[in-house]
This record gives C-alpha cells, structure tokens and sequence, in this order.
C-alpha cells in the first residue's frame, strides 16, 4: 500500500504541529487549569517507540529529527525549545507514510490489527475506531479522546472511500496520528499543586512518559500506561511499584546509554571530521567502535559491576576491537572469525598503562579536537562543561589565534608553549587557566586518540595543577579529577536535569545537594541514583514559568 | 622492554639452565644475560608482488604487449594479415571472432583460464583447454627480458653469465630468471610505486579475506646490528585496513599453530637491512593469485624502515610450476599474458632442481616485492609472541595474565 495523505490531512497535521488547533481542544479531559509543555522525541525515542509499538521488525528507516540544541548543558534540556519546521513535517511524514505501510501491510495485519473490517474494500468505523483507539493510547502515551477517535476515524473513511481500500484509508490515518504533536512530542500536563505554590505536577499519563523515556528512552509499556490508567502514578506506593519494576529491566541501559550520549556530547559526532589524512587509523568503522566502546564501558561500569561513576576515570578495564587496539596499540586476544560480527573483547590495561579512564577513550580524545590537531582548549573546556558542570565563557571576537595554531612555530615547538604565550594575553588568561592544564596533560594523545610522547621533536610535557595540586601525567589528573566533589554533583544535576528537560528549581536544587552529600558517602551508583530520582516526587513536577 | 613470558619460556631450555648454572658455580660468566633479554617484533605482511624493474635495457625488441596483441598474435600465425586479424579480435565479443568471410577464428584463439577455473573450458570445439595442456601448442616466441639490471637475490653466490645486477644496491650475480620470462609483458613492465597489474589486484582483493601472513624478528636489539632469527606464519585473521586502503599497522593476529606455515630462518640486521641464511620457505595462501608461496634456497633483503615498517625483496628458486599455474587460473583475459609462451619460457629458463628422470628444472630464481607493517602476534589463547613497534613511544608487552576471556 503506497497512498499518500490528502492535502486537507496535510493542513490539520501542519496546523497542530502549529498550535492552530490546540491539543487539548482536543482532549476530552481538559481541566480548566490544565497547562501542558512540550519536549520534542529524540530520533532514538521515536525509533524505540516505533520498535516498542509496532514490532522489531518494523524498518525505521532515516533519521527525520533534525540536530536538536544544548542547553544547560543537555541536548534533552533543549529539546523542550524545539518546535518544527514545514520541512521538519514533511520528512516525519514520509517516514510516517513508510512504517504505515509495513505496519498495514497484509503480513502484519493479523498482529497488529484487532478487528477485521466488514468489507475490505468499504470504510468500517467500528474497526478503524477500534484500531484507533488501541494504537493512539500507545503512540499519543495517553488515552484518544473521543472527538480525536472521531476525526481519525474520519480521516480514514474519507480515504477509504476516495482509495476503495479499507486498509489504505487505516494508513492515511495512522500517518496523521504519527505526525501529530501528540506522538513527536512529549506533551506533559499539569495542573496546580496547592501544596508547593509555584510547581505544578504532572498527571498520571505526563508521569508515565516522563519515566519511562527517563529511565528506558521510550514509550511506557502497557503495564506502565495501565499504571498511569488506574492513577496508581499519582500515589508513592504506586510509583515506586512501576519503578522498581523498570529498574528491573535490562532497557535501563537504554536508558543509560541516551544520557550518557547526552551528557558527553555525543551529537559532535554528526560532525566529526578527524583528518584521516594526519590520522589514517581514524576510519569510520574506528569512529563508530570508539563510540560503542565509550557506551559499553560506561554501561558495563555502572549497571554489570554496579561500581562507583568517580572510578570510571581511572578504570583500567574496557572493552576493545582489533581495529581500536589497533589504535591504541594494544594486543588483544583475536577471535575473529571470517564474515562474523565485531568482536568486543573485555580488555584491561596493565597497571603502568598511561591510557586510563574515559579520558584516554577515543571518543573524548576526537571528539574535542579539531580535524587536524589536538586541542589542550577544547578538552579542557569539555571536561568542564560536560563533567563539571562549568560555564566557560566564548572567547572575544578579536582574539588573534594564529599564534596558537602555528605547528610550525620555529620555537615555540609544542602546544604547551604557544599555549604559554597566548595567555600573556590577560584578556585570553583567565578562561585558559581553566581549561588548558587539563588539555595538555592528554596531549599524549593525538587528535585520534594515538599514544604519543613526542611534538616537533620535543619531549611532551603532560604536567599541571588541579585544585592547588600537582600532577604529572593524565592518570594522576584522573585520580584528583575523580576527588573533586564536582564532578559528581554535575553528574546529579545533570541526570536530574536530563529527565525532567528543564533545569531544577530551588526546592530541587536543595534535593539534589542533600542526595550529592549522601551519595558522595555511600557511593556515586547509577541505579541508586536513577532510583532516588525516580522515586522523588519533585521529579514530577513543572515551575510555572516553564509550561509553554 | 619487558619480554612476554612466553618467549622467556621458548628459550630457556634445560641444556641452557644446567650451562648457566655451571658456569654460574664456577664464577665464570660467560652466559651473556642480554641473551635473555631478547626482543620479538612481529609484522604482518602489507603487500607481496613478483618484483619489477625495467630499463631501456630490458626490452630493446619492444615488449610483447597485452592481451590483445597476443590474440592478433595467434590470428596472424594461422595466416592472415594485421588488418584482418585486428577485425576478428575486434569481433569477438560481438560474434565470436570471424574473418571477412565469416569463417569462426575466435574459438581457436581464446583460451579460458585453467586448472581451478570454473568457467567454459571447451576450446575450439573440443572437450579441454589448451591452458592445462599448453605443450599441444606451440611456442609463440614471446620476447624475454634481457639487459643489465634486475631486481632479487644472488640465490647461489656467485655471478654467472645469467645473472643480473641490482640497480640499487649495485650488488651482481641478482638469479632471477622469472624475470626474463615476464619482464617484456606489459602488465609486468612497471616500476614502483606501480604494482604489476594482476598480482596487484589480486592482492587488494585477497587480502580482505585471506589470513594474514605474518613474520617476526627476534633479537637482543633489533635497534642495532645483530645476529636475529626470522620467522614467517599465517595467522588466524585477515588484516585490518586504515583509512588509506592500506593494511593498518599495530593489529593484532593469531598465529596459526599448524607448522606448514611456519618457515625460521637464522637472519641478521646490518645497517638496517635484515638479510638471512638460505633456507625453505612455505606459506599457504587464500588469495585468488596465492594458493601458496614456496621457495628453496630462500633469501631476502629487508630494509627496516623509521615508521616501523620493512620493505625489500624475498626470493628463492620456486616450482614455476606454481606461478604458471597462479596465472592459468586467473586466465588470460587478468593476467594479460600469452599462457602458452609463459608456460615455453618457464620451462626453458627454469635454473634448479633438476628432475632426475628427465632433467628439465623444475624450479626457477623468482624474487617478490614484500613490505609488512608492525603488527602483534599472539598465540590461540591471547598470549603475546611479538611486539607490535611502529613509531612513537614503544609499548612493553602487557602481561599475558591481563587478558579476560569475555567476550561481550
């Protein structure tokens, strides 16, 4: 089935995404005090809650979110700036128009459609309303009012009628339902707490989506939305029930793996451009290892061997393809077998071993550098901004660089010394005092992440300061890095951040401090601190000044 | 550096222990303790071709073209002029190759490859294929390289009448008799950084499928001149490849425990070129040119590059038979060659091992282009035996027990 949706579908799909037609004229529940906000799905979450919905073997194929923006620090924070473009709705619905033709297709109608119409060839309200019904609770993460059944179930019958074809009408609507705001977006709403003037919370269906894209990045499942149906959400008995069973799941590596690609900037890789001229080892199957590298360390780290966040910056143990112990410049056990898979092999490096810690993984390494040369600046201010929760300020407009980037400086032969000279400059010294130690003392590794000692002949100098304390090498920085209470604190923040997309209020901001101090005790645990969050009922809630 | 305790273990034996420790109760020293402190660098081959070199020297007659020439070629020796013949080899494709009076010539001309070639191999209306007997034809007379210079090896120590000088190191009595029976077909024509063409597809194509081939060096100091023992194996994985296309340094390989792969060779390092004492030389191939490499005699000329890598010549007196039989399943049509010449020119410049029934040598003096780059080796369960040193800071070997064996 290959039909396309009329022009008047068209015009309703634009006008929502627009808010010409307000959603929730079109909810039936609608208290006069409800207000309601929006963050936009990742092209992860839409992908997972096409998977999640309609089957694994459901092919999403392309990519019709565009880059999102970071804001505070996240890409999820951002994401509740984002609206979308005519051209942004056009590409959802041609992706629409796909998955809605395989979802219809006549292999797939048996599963996922739960009536059969009267008349294959002649509109049937009753089982389009039903299919309409049955599916939106899923793609809208709530339940269809009735005037919304209506209009889909409308919107069927009039291509049904205009096609002859009972199930292309089905995917006409199907596809408005997919272009819907109610489906790109998380729509969360909430009404007033007089309890907590100031915060509004969230209702029962806001909090399902809320959770379960926190902590699965996806849609909730049925036993989640049956959850938000019986209001068991809106009470704490009920709320920890839902997620100690999610914790329970092996999705909440998904989960992880969302954040964690949120908060180490991992959408520098759509623009990544690594000279592979400079660094040939750097190809893109390497680029793409070095990415899975990142997520399965940190992913093994935190939830396998439920160890402590601080010891992922030192930790010796990762894992490795040949091509990135190539890189590296390590010797792996080799399985590999003709035609087979990428085989990841567990890897940890012997105790002398300079490459320790995220720090030493490729994907910091290349990610804050420029296409052909290291940068001591822009690794330095990544792990303020990204681990740290620091705001380095942009450099002025008229600050001369050229300095900094001659390679071929006839005396100032490493970074480190050019570097020196730059912050003569006061107007430059002040933000690269923060950043430039930290960078520089990673210059062992190239803008690829190779192992080098080493710059125009002269012996690399990978000593600093941090804290009023002295380092050597990026393995004692790792160690006083791990020490500082910031970096756990920025960790909190940031995941609290993450699920909530905004930034905390006052009240939350004091949750968060006290949850620091005790974590920083007990142990900095994913789990536990996915759990603390989860379980706070702050979590679900929304400042006034953010509903849209 | 610190050895792999495997090595440490390969070396010490029980003769050597009960030396040391008699030496070592009599006061007496002698038992150099650098000798345990040997280092192993491991390489996997990057690229191995028949060597090329050509002068005006080496064809002054011309050179014997490419497979269309040789098609003409055998056009004219059934009777007709160049211009027709030129129109039948033209018409092949379109009609099978007829002359003006549309008398079929192409089904005689065109041979398919031979041996393992899966394709037609009827010729000329009969059952067979002339590529696996090529003595039912005749010699086409095919021009052989000639001249002063040539690339390879002096395989027998001394310089005869047939020997070649080497146009880089100047160093004579170069054996190299293949050379004369390809050298004046264009594909083989060539100078680096051009590769001959067929082998060179052949291995771009091969070596993204084909086990790796791998050598090791051992040494007290490969850094400096020595005496060294030098290894060859084919690993149990295929090479990695770096942006370039080219075979990506600093991998890792198993090496294959099966010893028909395995050839070691007393070498030694002189002002960075690593040569060794003659020996036999075998290695089992999966590439479409390279069922297997084998050689008697073996030597080879080295240089060790600053980047970690080697490049030079290995060459050795080779069953021509082998080559002969690389090129008939390739087929004319990639090796560009007249098979039948080859297979007469093989045959008479073939220089060692004698049959003993019939006399006719059954080996040829053959030198091949090889470079490898720094590569591990580690044995079937993950324990280093070479050290991968490339340039940049040089990596101890990690202790064998640091491996786990998790597989995610």
């Amino acid at each position: 089935m290959n039909i396309r949706i009329s022009i008047l579908t068209k015009l309703i799909c634009i006008a929502l995404v627009f808010g010409l037609i307000p959603t929730r004229v079109l909810a039936a529940e609608n208290s006069a005090d409800e207000q309601i906000t929006f963050v936009r799905l990742t092209s992860d979450q839409y992908r997972n809650a096409i998977r999640d919905i309609f089957g694994e073997s459901i092919q999403v194929s392309g990519n019709a979110a565009s880059t999102g923006v970071r804001e505070a620090g996240l890409m999820a924070v951002g994401g509740r700036r984002l609206t979308l473009s005519a051209a942004e709705v056009e590409t959802y619905e041609v992706l629409a128009l796909d998955i809605a033709s395989q979802v219809l297709s006549p292999s797939r109608r048996a599963t996922l459609i739960p009536c059969q119409p009267r008349d294959e060839s002649a509109a049937d309200n009753t089982c389009a309303s039903t299919f309409i019904e049955s599916v939106g609770l899923h793609l809208f993460r709530r339940p269809l009012s009735k005037p919304e059944i209506e209009t889909y179930a409308a919107m069927a019958a009039t291509a049904t009628e205009s096609l002859g074809d009972f199930y292309a009408g089905l995917q006409s609507a199907l596809v408005g339902m997919m272009v819907a705001p109610d489906f790109l977006f998380r729509i969360e709403r909430s009404v007033s707490n007089p309890e907590q003037p100031g915060m509004r919370r969230l209702d029962a269906w806001s909090r399902a989506s809320r959770l379960s894209f926190f902590l699965w990045d996806t849609t909730p499942n049925p036993a989640l939305l049956e959850a938000a149906r019986n209001g068991d959400l809106l009470f704490e008995d009920g709320l920890i029930q839902q997620v100690d069973q999610m914790m329970g799941s092996a999705r909440i590596e998904d989960g992880l793996r969302a954040f964690f690609a949120d908060m180490l900037a991992f959408d520098r890789f759509d623009t990544l451009d690594i000279d592979t001229n400079l660094f040939p080892k750097f190809t893109k199957n390497v680029e793409d290892e070095a990415r899975e590298q990142t997520l399965r360390t940190i992913s093994h780290h935190l939830l396998n061997n439920n160890a402590d966040y601080r010891d992922l910056f030192d930790s010796r143990e990762t894992f490795l393809t040949p091509a990135l112990a190539a890189l590296y410049g390590v010797p792996i056990p080799i399985r590999q077998e003709l035609g087979g898979r990428v085989p990841w092999v567990a890897y940890t490096y012997p105790e002398d071993h300079v490459r320790v810690g995220l720090l030493g993984q490729a994907t910091f390494l290349s990610l804050f550098s420029h296409p052909g040369a290291s940068s001591p600046t822009l690794r330095g201010k990544a792990v303020r901004e990204h681990l740290l929760c620091q705001t380095i300020p942009p450099p002025p407009g008229d600050v001369d660089f050229s300095l900094v980037r001659d390679g071929n400086h006839p005396d100032l032969k490493t970074v480190r010394d050019r570097l020196t000279q730059h912050r003569e400059n006061p107007t430059c010294a002040g933000c690269h005092m923060l950043m430039d130690p930290i960078g520089l003392a990673l210059e062992i590794f190239d803008a690829s992440g190779v192992y080098r000692t080493m710059e125009n002949g002269e012996t690399i100098d990978t000593s600093g300061q941090w804290a009023g304390q002295e380092y050597v090498d990026v393995r004692e920085l790792a160690t006083l890095l791990k020490d500082d209470p910031t970096l756990t604190s920025c960790l909190i923040q940031r995941a609290y951040n993450y699920g909530t997309a905004r930034e905390p209020s006052r009240a939350e901001v004091q949750w968060l401090n006290a949850t620091h101090t005790q974590l920083r005790d007990e142990g900095v645990h994913w789990r536990e601190l996915m759990q603390r969050i989860s379980k706070n009922p702050d979590f679900y809630t929304v400042p006034e000044a953010a509903t849209n | 550096m610190l050895r792999p305790e495997s090595l440490q273990r390969r070396k010490v034996t029980w003769p050597g222990i009960l030396v040391v420790l008699s030496l070592t109760f009599l006061g007496i020293t002698l038992f150099p303790l650098h000798v345990l402190a040997e280092e192993t660098r491991g390489y996997v081959v990057s690229m191995v071709h028949t060597a090329t070199y050509y002068d005006e020297l080496t064809c002054p007659n011309g050179t014997n073209g490419s497979r269309p020439d040789v098609l003409i070629r055998r056009v004219m020796a059934d009777g007709y002029d160049r211009e027709e013949a030129i129109r039948i080899v033209s018409g092949i494709r379109a009609n099978g190759g007829r002359d003006d009076d549309g008398n079929l010539v192409g089904s005689a001309i065109v041979l398919g490859g031979g041996a393992s070639f899966s394709g037609d191999q009827s010729w000329n209306g009969f059952d067979f294929n002339p590529a696996n007997v090529p003595s039912v034809l005749p010699d086409p007379n095919a021009h052989n390289a000639q001249g002063r210079y040539m690339l390879g090896l002096n395989l027998d120590g001394e310089a005869g009448p047939n020997s070649w000088e080497h146009p880089v190191t100047g160093e004579t009595g170069i054996d190299n008799e293949m050379w004369r029976v390809l050298g004046c077909w264009d594909v083989y024509y060539v100078n680096k950084p051009v590769n001959p063409y067929n082998e060179g597809i052949a291995w771009d194509t091969a070596v993204d499928a084909m086990p790796a081939w791998l050598i090791s060096i051992t040494g007290d100091d490969l850094d400096q001149d020595g005496e060294v023992t030098v290894t060859f194996d084919r690993a149990l994985n295929i090479p990695l490849r770096d942006a370039y296309g080219s075979i990506m340094s600093g991998a890792s390989f198993a090496v294959d425990p099966n010893p028909r792969s395995h050839s070691e060779f007393k070498g030694q390092i002189s002002d960075g070129v690593l040569t060794i004492e003659p020996g036999d030389f075998y290695l089992q191939g999966e590439s479409q040119f390279y069922p297997h490499l084998q050689f008697s005699g073996t030597q080879l000329r080295f240089e060790l590059k600053d980047d970690g890598s080697m490049a030079g010549h290995i060459g050795g007196y080779q069953p021509w038979r082998d080559y002969y039989h690389y090129l008939s399943v390739r087929g004319e049509t990639d090796g560009m060659i007249d098979l039948i010449g080859i297979f007469y020119d093989m045959k008479k410049y073939a220089d060692a091992i004698p049959d003993p029934d019939t006399g006719q040598n059954m080996a040829i003096s053959a030198a091949y282009f090889m470079e490898a780059v720094p590569a591990f080796h580690v044995d079937e369960g993950g324990n280093l035996l070479a050290d991968s040193v490339g340039p940049g800071p040089k990596f101890s070997g990690p202790a064998v027990s640091q491996y786990s064996n998790n597989e995610q």
